[in-house]
């Protein structure tokens, strides 16, 4: 294969100190999963990649793919959903090795889950403290002693995984609770192949678009009680909800019921829908919700989205609920300190994937420790989530660092500190259409029925700002097709090695012979 | 009515929908190919496959593919040759979707059968209501705006896209302002033996013959998106998309308008209009015991075998309905002509 790309591939691509670049080496030539790719682009040029922008906008926009976002002027406007033009690619044997780490951690985690309501086999070997667990905001004391189908607590879960200066993966936050992201996944891969299809030339991409189907066999096979057919509902907190997209694109591709809390019922501790031929009987709800807002007789009685008698029916074992009640404890900010202990625990396995070098405050020595390190440190709070108040040393000022040592010391367990990583980076097209290294993470999805089922690749979420670390869409993130290659080029298939199926004979196609015959004649 | 206007009709029902259909098809091929199939099999709707559907022939082998083998295979292996002429995109894909979609010169392609719907509709002008003929002619000319290149060099999405919105608005208006009468009927025969047809030529590529391994799930979602019922389907069965399962609900499951059963209990129900004396109608006699026999084996529980053999007497039964057709309705037009 001769390709021509040298060191100057990319003019003017500099890679920030310290980050790994996902396609390109640190002397500048590309690295060889992504040498083909980096030719095609080099080939289109910038002009076309704009073009091209301009085109995915448009469809985008016409298949009401959009988010919202604060104008200037404080009113929300809809804006295309900002996929890169240039898909993040990494190679089999990598992904292979990622699978593995995260299958590993979603079990350690559920079965975390399963010990915190049953046995408290960590808590006795010393390894968790009791307190810690039960003083997380998501520990659900009405779901003590019950064990769902299977005993699979975290239905659905997706770690954000991202890449340090040496090029090592390690996992950044877990999320078992209601992550969201996938239908962005599947809207890139199909985007992406009727944008640029050239693109794909010469690779052989795993799919993604069966993750429906996966998801459905699951939500199914955990149903209690049902002969023969379950019926699987999704549940959404409603059109307000700024996921609602993807639930009512999981919905539409699942072809299950999206249901609002008013559509559910429940009579006897048996759930049901409100259809028009009377009550359904209800056997899995995937709740794309909270734990807190599930059931106002049993969590916040405030609750206006929640279903009376909900956890009275998931008790009774009449309706399973994934994920199931009482998940968040394991993905705590607190307890991912534990999750390498938890797998060695659990599993007698090492960690395939790294946590991100984490410190609990509770200790004075590493206390003061973290406190004279402010500057270098990232600081966030335990029970938050969507990077909510996350402290970062680096680009804080003396007096932030200042309160937020403050906010330490007067409530020292609220908070975690982490080294900072420095993202990897990975070329991204800019405004004016040319490459450009952006910071990068990566969220794969995972789907755990009757065993762990990881969709190839995942949502790489990308900083659109040059020099930001900052992903997440609501402040100027974008995403990009993640693309797991199947490690032999696509070539040939060797003669032989096709199974042999030869369309069989059709009867001939008739094109109405009227025109025909008259042309005839007249010749 | 007209011997030779009925004809007509019925023929421009015809191309329409296959313009339509072969459209469809070649979005999900075109898909299929670039997104690909796991486990690295060739998919089930490959580029040969299309061909074999149309009924068109393959296009000429380009320079440097000198494999002489038959065009079956070859074809596909042109897709995936290596980054000779990486500047160009594989001959096959680039080829076929030039063929199919643009090429005057080949009866089968997609503008092919706009422009014939066209010449048709020119001269029903008396019999079609204005709204349809300027929403054809409209049509033919949008086709006549895309440029080739282009189209071929950003990916054919937007102009399939084009051509199944065109389509619908050609419906759309059909139902809006055309009278209820017997040319409606011929119309609405053409449109649906086409589509009957088009379903049953892909099932059959697509499904193996009984002894070969079954093909990935994958491809059976791929010949639902060729079709336009992926949601359908999903909403229809809420289970895993299998070949059995998609070929089922593309053959029997008539509340799916671009079935098999559907496409033929619409067909009877527009004959049942068109003609004068039904009851002693060949074409409608069979096409009773089509329906009746479609719904049956849908009632017929357990996993259905011999799926292949299914589809092949369906589809001979169909081509006795279209001769039948051609026979009773058309038979006087055509000997004036021949």
């Amino acid at each position: 294969m001769t390709l021509e790309l040298g060191p100057d591939t990319l003019p003017g691509y500099q890679i920030p100190a310290g980050c790994w670049d996902e396609s390109i080496t640190a002397d500048g030539a590309p690295r060889d999963h992504a040498a083909r790719m980096l030719a095609t682009l080099a080939r289109m040029g910038p002009a076309r990649l704009q073009a091209t922008g301009r085109r995915r906008d448009a469809i985008f926009m016409q298949q009401g793919i959009t988010f919202e976002i604060p104008g200037d002027d404080g009113t929300r406007r809809d804006r295309a959903w900002p996929m890169d033009l240039v898909p993040r690619v990494l190679p089999g044997s990598e992904w292979t090795m990622i699978k593995r780490g995260l299958a590993q951690r979603i079990r350690a985690l559920n079965a975390f889950v399963d010990d915190v309501y049953h046995a408290h086999e960590i808590v006795r070997a010393g390894i968790v403290p009791w307190s810690l667990v039960v003083s997380r905001p998501a520990f659900a004391r009405p779901v003590h002693g019950i064990r769902p189908p299977g005993g699979v607590y975290c239905h659905v879960s997706g770690c954000d995984l991202v890449r340090d200066g040496a090029g090592r993966w390690r996992v950044l936050e877990d999320n078992v609770r209601t992550p969201s992201g996938i239908s962005y996944v599947l809207e890139n891969r199909l985007a992406m192949a009727r944008l640029l299809p050239e693109l794909f030339e010469g690779h052989r991409v795993r799919p993604v678009e069966h993750y429906p189907s996966l998801l459905l066999d699951a939500l199914r096979a955990v149903a209690p009680g049902a002969d023969g057919d379950p019926t699987v509902v999704l549940w959404t907190p409603g059109p307000m909800n700024s996921a609602y997209f993807e639930h009512a694109f999981l919905a539409r591709q699942m072809g299950i019921e999206l249901v609002e809390a008013r559509d559910l019922v429940v009579r006897d501790a048996v759930c049901y829908m409100r259809t028009t031929g009377g009550l359904q009987r209800v056997h899995t709800v995937y709740r794309r919700l909270d734990d807190a807002y599930l059931d106002p007789l049993e969590f916040r009685p405030d609750s206006l989205l929640g279903v009376p008698g909900l956890a009275r029916a998931y008790r009774a074992g009449t309706v399973a609920i994934a994920n199931a009640i009482g998940t968040g404890v394991a993905d705590d900010k607190a307890v991912y300190h534990y999750v390498p202990e938890m797998i060695r625990f659990y599993l007698a396995e090492e960690p395939i994937l790294d946590n991100v070098p984490t410190y609990l405050l509770n200790d004075p020595v590493v206390r003061g420790e973290v406190l004279r390190r402010m500057d270098e440190l990232v600081i966030k709070p335990t029970s938050e989530s969507g990077g909510k108040g996350v402290f970062i040393g680096p680009q804080a000022s003396a007096a932030e660092r200042a309160e937020q040592a403050a906010m330490i010391e007067r409530e020292p367990h609220r908070y975690i500190a982490q080294e900072l990583v420095h993202l990897s980076t990975a070329p991204t097209v800019d405004p004016e259409g040319r490459l450009a290294p952006r910071h990068i993470d990566l969220r794969p999805f995972a789907v755990f029925g009757e065993e762990i089922t990881i969709v190839p690749g995942g949502l790489t979420r990308v900083a659109l700002a040059p020099g930001s670390m900052i992903v997440n869409s609501s402040q100027g993130g974008g995403s990009k097709d993640t693309w797991i290659l199947d490690e032999e080029a696509r070539t040939d298939p060797a003669p032989g090695t096709l199974p042999l199926h030869r369309p069989p004979r059709l009867p001939d196609v008739r094109y109405g012979g009227w025109h025909g015959q008259a042309q005839q004649q007249q010749q | 009515m007209l011997s030779r206007i009925a004809h007509e009709l019925f023929w421009l029902g015809r191309d329409l929908t296959r313009g339509e259909h072969t459209a469809r098809m070649l979005d999900g091929a075109f898909h299929a190919d670039v997104a690909g199939s796991s486990g690295g099999q060739a998919i089930a709707l490959s580029w040969d496959a299309v061909l074999a559907i149309i009924g068109a022939k393959t296009p000429a082998p380009p320079e440097g593919a000198v494999d002489s083998a038959p065009h079956l295979e070859s074809s596909l292996s042109v897709a995936v040759q290596d980054d000779g002429e990486a500047a160009e995109l594989p001959q096959t894909r680039t080829g076929i979707a030039r063929l199919l979609s643009l090429d005057l010169e080949s009866p089968a392609s997609i503008t092919s059968c706009v422009s014939r719907a066209r010449e048709r509709g020119h001269t029903l002008r008396d019999v079609i209501s204005t709204e349809m003929w300027e929403a054809l002619n409209g049509f033919h000319l949008s086709l006549a705006d895309h440029d080739t290149a282009t189209l071929l060099q950003t990916g054919p999405y937007s102009f399939y896209q084009e051509v199944k919105a065109r389509c619908a608005l050609f419906w759309g208006v059909t139902d809006r302002t055309m009278l209820r009468d017997e040319s409606r009927a011929f119309l609405e025969a053409g449109r649906r033996v086409e589509e009957a047809d088009m379903v049953l030529r892909m099932l059959r590529v697509a499904v193996p013959p009984e002894s070969a391994d079954g093909p990935h799930a994958s491809e059976a979602v791929a010949l639902l998106h060729a079709v336009g019922g992926a949601q359908a389907f999903r909403r229809a069965t809420r289970s895993t998309p299998t070949v059995t399962a998609v070929v089922c609900f593309l053959l029997y499951d008539s509340s799916y308008p671009a079935s098999v059963a559907a496409a033929v209990g619409a067909l009877r129900d527009a004959l049942l209009i068109a003609d004068l004396q039904p009851r002693v109608s060949p074409p409608v006699l069979r096409l009773e015991r089509l329906v009746a026999e479609l719904e049956l084996q849908r009632r017929t529980p357990g996993t259905p075998s011999g799926l292949d053999k299914t589809l092949e007497r369906v589809q001979e039964e169909l081509a006795l309905i279209d001769a039948d057709i051609g026979d009773r309705y058309f038979a006087l037009a055509l000997a004036a002509m021949g």
